[in-house]
């Protein structure tokens, strides 16, 4: 195993793409592909009185337009099915798909899309969360109760899902505690803004669809592209090109479904890809969110109840993770500090605006954020250090979070105690006003569970060739980390190892690049697998060197003989003899998350009920504000973070810096805003996303805490540096001008206004 | 109307109209390393080199190139040979996630390199402005531009 794990080996993929010549999703197209536009809704709520098609199926060039009659399957992302293809009669948001149409040219698909005719009826719209809940506000969908689910959850009306998790009694501690602190905090939808669009390419061909499409998740396109278009998930063959970007944006279908409709009736392949606009106004973004929280503190600051009301907003519909991930903002909030009664209630919300989606953190950061600025105020009560108030509640290894899951591995302790010691002087811009600011900020985050399968087979080279649906979107969890893992197991080096591009007809099921668990889920599964095929060539090895399979030992591409340095055979060599004696040597393995004892009674609604392999951490941040502007310069950045086992400390280096520096935007500038169910930032000049000089100094400490059945160790490691910046920022820039902030993104004119109210205060 | 001009040296002749985008003509003439990422000249995964120059190709008129020098991505270096200096110290620095925006990145680089041999750490993020990188915060991509400064000092 030595010399490959833990080491900074190049990804696989790297030099295609350095050179240009790696072939993405926005890039990939079939001969006589067609192109393809949607027309979309221009308002959020109407009823559709008349869509006639008729002229523009006669425009030159057309060869197919679809409506909502050509795809009658209703689906939604795992939770809940409310959600087709096209506007059914009724359009719930702007940007709703209403009809495609599929051209010889892009200019002819534009101009069919004119000649369609539509007669709307105007519906009265909802925007608001509050709003919405209210019983006379109109429902978003009137036939909510038809809609099928995964599991039983409270629903009604535009509550399209509750989640809520209860322990201990709550009232009881809240009506003798001595102290009660009460705050709500809003945050913005955030977009990914992956570099690449969304792109698909389908055709029809012996009776199946085969797609070509740069999607995080090939399984779960498969199985929302069958019951969207109301077919066997076997119908479809999702092929997976080169991925520019994902997190999170790219898990679930988007433009597959409509490509598929066009090239079954065009007969001709069809390609279609998102414009900027249409990504920033349809492309699901993180949930904009309420958060509001109530607090029983004992006067030396202990926390003794807590209660949470969580809204976030779906959209107009459940695709993307918003309903799936409805738990996690009761998991976060008592998964790092230990509240022994809590009531916690998260409720996703229908509206008549874009559908929302996971994006990096699913539905965590706006919850860390609040509950972070929250303690900060706890302690402001109580006349307590920031961070004592921390130290006292964080969880210790062996206590229990708000599920009843016991916490045996938690390290949030030696996480704090490393960015504390990180934290060395920072330099000043020099500009003699600056407000200066610190924060530290501790927390538990998951790796997600979801099972993999992995064939492997020893080629006739002597190469492994690992078949996998894991798609690698940029982290290297495949180009390196799926890699190192199997080379070691076999003593060949790193470049001998080949892993196939995403296929579902060729590969097992994956539950995709999500929650950072490719290096775990399919890094176990290629071991199963690997650990069957080593048998099988130690097996047939044994017989060629006429040893006990106990004497043999694998390294450097090769079987040989304890002690015996001269007789060897190549993996080569057994490959080949293995062809006409034992048959080639090949195996499947598989992994499924191990149970986690936790208590499920005191959970309603939820879909995710635990943190597998739970990974802890430290974030520190020491900003500084100007008074006279509002800008916040973070001056320096410190993250310590339990990676399990460090397979490639590089990757894992490039993943935290891209987590923070997502993180600080999503502190600091991202912000897409609605008007009206309008998305006004249709790109990237109004939709600010962090540039080379916004990223601060990161200084990173990697702590390894095993989890026992990750591979060789390992944990999740991308997705969390995302998860606490905001909060860290917040409670910095807090610090440094004095005065509690309530929102993302700290814009200088939020801070301005911050600092005015605190002057105003003061007089 | 026609526009000539020479695309990673060899000479281009195109029929284009007043508004056809210099990136069209890169991903037809050179291939598809040239990204089109938000065609609205902010986040640089087009960048490509007009005499030298870094432009955002996918706003800039093919028309204005008339007569010049074009590179893409596709120049850096030959299919079959080594890559440059700038693309192994990015493979090298762990500086690639997606890579959508690596060949906007390497031509910036490459032109701000061959312009100055030592550039500062703030040089090098000031001119990496106009590229938008949504997965590595950055860090690896300046380290990395400078360690191909610090290397191309050692002696030979
Ligand atoms: S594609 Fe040209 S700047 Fe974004
Ligand atoms: S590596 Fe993905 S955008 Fe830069």
């Amino acid at each position: 195993m030595t010399g490959v794990i833990g080491q900074n080996h190049r990804r696989a993929d790297g030099e295609a793409k350095v050179r240009g010549t790696a072939i993405y999703g926005m890039d990939y197209t079939e001969r006589a592909a067609l192109h393809a536009k949607v027309l979309r809704a221009e308002v959020p709520a109407a009823r559709v009185v008349r869509l006639d098609t008729s002229k523009a199926q006669a425009m030159p060039g057309v060869w197919a337009v679809a409506t909502a009659a050509d795809a009658p399957g209703l689906s939604g992302m795992m939770a809940l099915k409310d959600q087709r293809v096209f506007a059914d009669g009724v359009i719930r948001y702007i940007g709703e798909p209403i009809a495609a149409v599929a051209a010889e040219t892009p200019r002819q698909a534009r101009a069919a899309l004119a000649a369609i005719e539509l007669e709307l009826e105007p519906l009265e719209p909802v925007f608001d969360l509050d709003e919405a809940l209210r019983p006379e506000t109109r429902l978003v969908h009137p036939d909510w109760e038809s809609y099928q689910t995964m599991v039983p959850a409270p629903r009604e009306g535009n509550l399209a899902w509750q989640a809520s998790t209860e322990r201990g009694d709550v009232d009881a501690v809240f009506a003798t505690a001595a102290i009660v602190v009460e705050d709500e905090f809003r945050s913005p939808r955030q977009h990914q803004c992956s570099i690449e669009p969304h792109a698909a390419v389908a055709r029809y061909e012996q009776g199946r669809y085969i797609v070509h499409t740069p999607t995080q998740f090939p399984f779960l396109v498969r199985g929302r592209v069958a019951e969207l278009l109301g077919v066997r998930p076997s119908e479809i063959r999702i092929v997976v090109p080169t991925i520019g970007g994902g997190f999170g944006g790219k898990l679930d279908s988007m433009l597959e479904p409509l490509a598929c409709v066009l090239a079954r009736k065009a007969g001709r392949p069809v390609r279609i890809v998102n414009t900027r606009a249409e990504e920033m106004a349809t492309a699901a973004p993180r949930e904009n969110a309420v958060v509001r929280l109530r607090t029983a503190v004992s006067e030396d600051g202990e926390i003794l109840a807590q209660e949470a009301e969580v809204l976030s907003d779906n959209g107009a519909n459940s695709s993307g993770e918003t309903v799936a991930c409805a738990n996690i903002p009761p998991l976060v909030l008592g998964g790092t500090y230990r509240i022994p009664n809590a009531r916690y209630v998260s409720k996703v919300i229908y509206t008549n605006t874009p559908p929302t989606a996971a994006f990096r953190g699913v539905n965590g950061p706006y919850c860390v954020f609040a509950q972070e600025m929250h303690l900060d105020h706890i302690a402001r009560e109580l006349g307590m250090d920031r961070r004592e108030i921390r130290r006292r509640n964080v969880l210790k290894a062996g206590e229990a979070m708000v599920n009843g899951q016991v916490l045996d591995d938690a390290v949030l302790t030696d996480a704090l105690d490393t960015v504390e010691r990180m934290s060395g002087e920072a330099t000043p811009s020099g500009n003699p006003k600056a407000l200066r600011g610190t924060a530290v900020v501790p927390l538990t985050w998951i790796t997600n569970p979801g099972p993999s399968g992995a064939n492997v087979k020893l080629d006739e080279d002597g190469s492994i060739v690992v078949t996998a649906a894991a798609a690698e979107i940029g982290t290297g969890a495949v180009a390196t980390g799926i890699r190192q893992l199997v080379a070691a197991e076999f003593g060949v080096p790193f470049e001998r190892v080949v892993v196939t591009p995403p296929d579902t007809d060729a590969a097992g099921y994956d539950h995709g690049a999500q929650g950072s668990r490719t290096t775990v889920g399919m890094g176990n599964a290629a071991l199963d697998a690997s650990a069957k095929v080593r048998d099988q060539i130690l097996d047939v090895a044994a017989g060629l060197l006429e040893a006990d399979v106990a004497d043999l030992e694998l390294a450097d591409g090769a079987v040989g003989i304890s002690g015996v340095p001269d007789r060897k055979v190549t993996l080569a060599e057994v490959a080949g003899a293995a062809l006409f004696t034992t048959g080639p040597i090949a195996a499947a393995g598989s992994f499924a998350a191990p149970p986690i004892p936790f208590d499920a009674g005191c959970m309603v609604g939820a879909l995710f009920t635990n943190f597998f392999a739970a990974t802890y951490h430290a974030h520190f941040a020491e900003v500084e504000v100007d008074p006279d502007t509002g800008k916040v310069t973070v001056l320096r950045y410190a993250v310590a973070q339990d990676v399990g086992k460090a397979i490639n400390p590089q990757m894992i280096e490039g993943q935290i810096h891209g987590g923070v520096v997502q993180g600080l935007g999503f502190a600091l500038y991202e912000n897409l805003r609605l008007d009206g169910g309008l998305v006004l930032d249709q790109g990237l000049e109004s939709y600010r996303l962090p540039t080379a000089l916004d990223a601060p100094p990161i200084d990173i400490q990697l702590l390894e805490n095993p989890y026992p059945h990750g591979p060789l160790g390992a944990k999740g490691v991308a997705e969390p540096p995302l998860v606490p910046v905001a909060a860290v920022i917040g409670c910095a820039v807090a610090d440094a001008i004095g005065v509690p902030v309530r929102s993302l993104p700290l814009s200088p004119f939020d801070v301005l206004a911050a600092l005015r109210d605190k002057r105003r205060d003061e007089v | 109307m026609k526009c000539s001009f020479t695309l990673n040296g060899r000479a281009v002749e195109a029929e284009i109209d007043g508004l056809t985008p210099l990136l069209r003509l890169v991903r037809d003439h050179a291939g598809t390393g040239t990204k089109l990422g938000c065609g609205e000249g902010r986040c640089g995964a087009c960048t490509v080199l007009v005499d030298g120059e870094p432009v955002a190709s996918c706003l800039y008129p093919a028309a204005n190139v008339e007569g010049r020098q074009v590179r893409s991505i596709e120049s850096i270096a030959a299919p079959d040979a080594p890559l440059s200096p700038v693309q192994d110290a990015l493979l090298d620095g762990g500086a690639v996630q997606c890579g959508a925006c690596i060949p906007g990145v390497v031509m910036t680089l490459t032109a701000l390199l061959e312009k100055e041999n030592r550039p500062s750490e703030e040089r090098v993020r000031t001119e990496l402005v106009g590229n938008i990188c949504r997965c590595t915060g950055y860090h690896k991509i300046v380290e990395s531009a400078l360690a191909v400064t610090t290397a191309s000092e050692e002696p030979v």
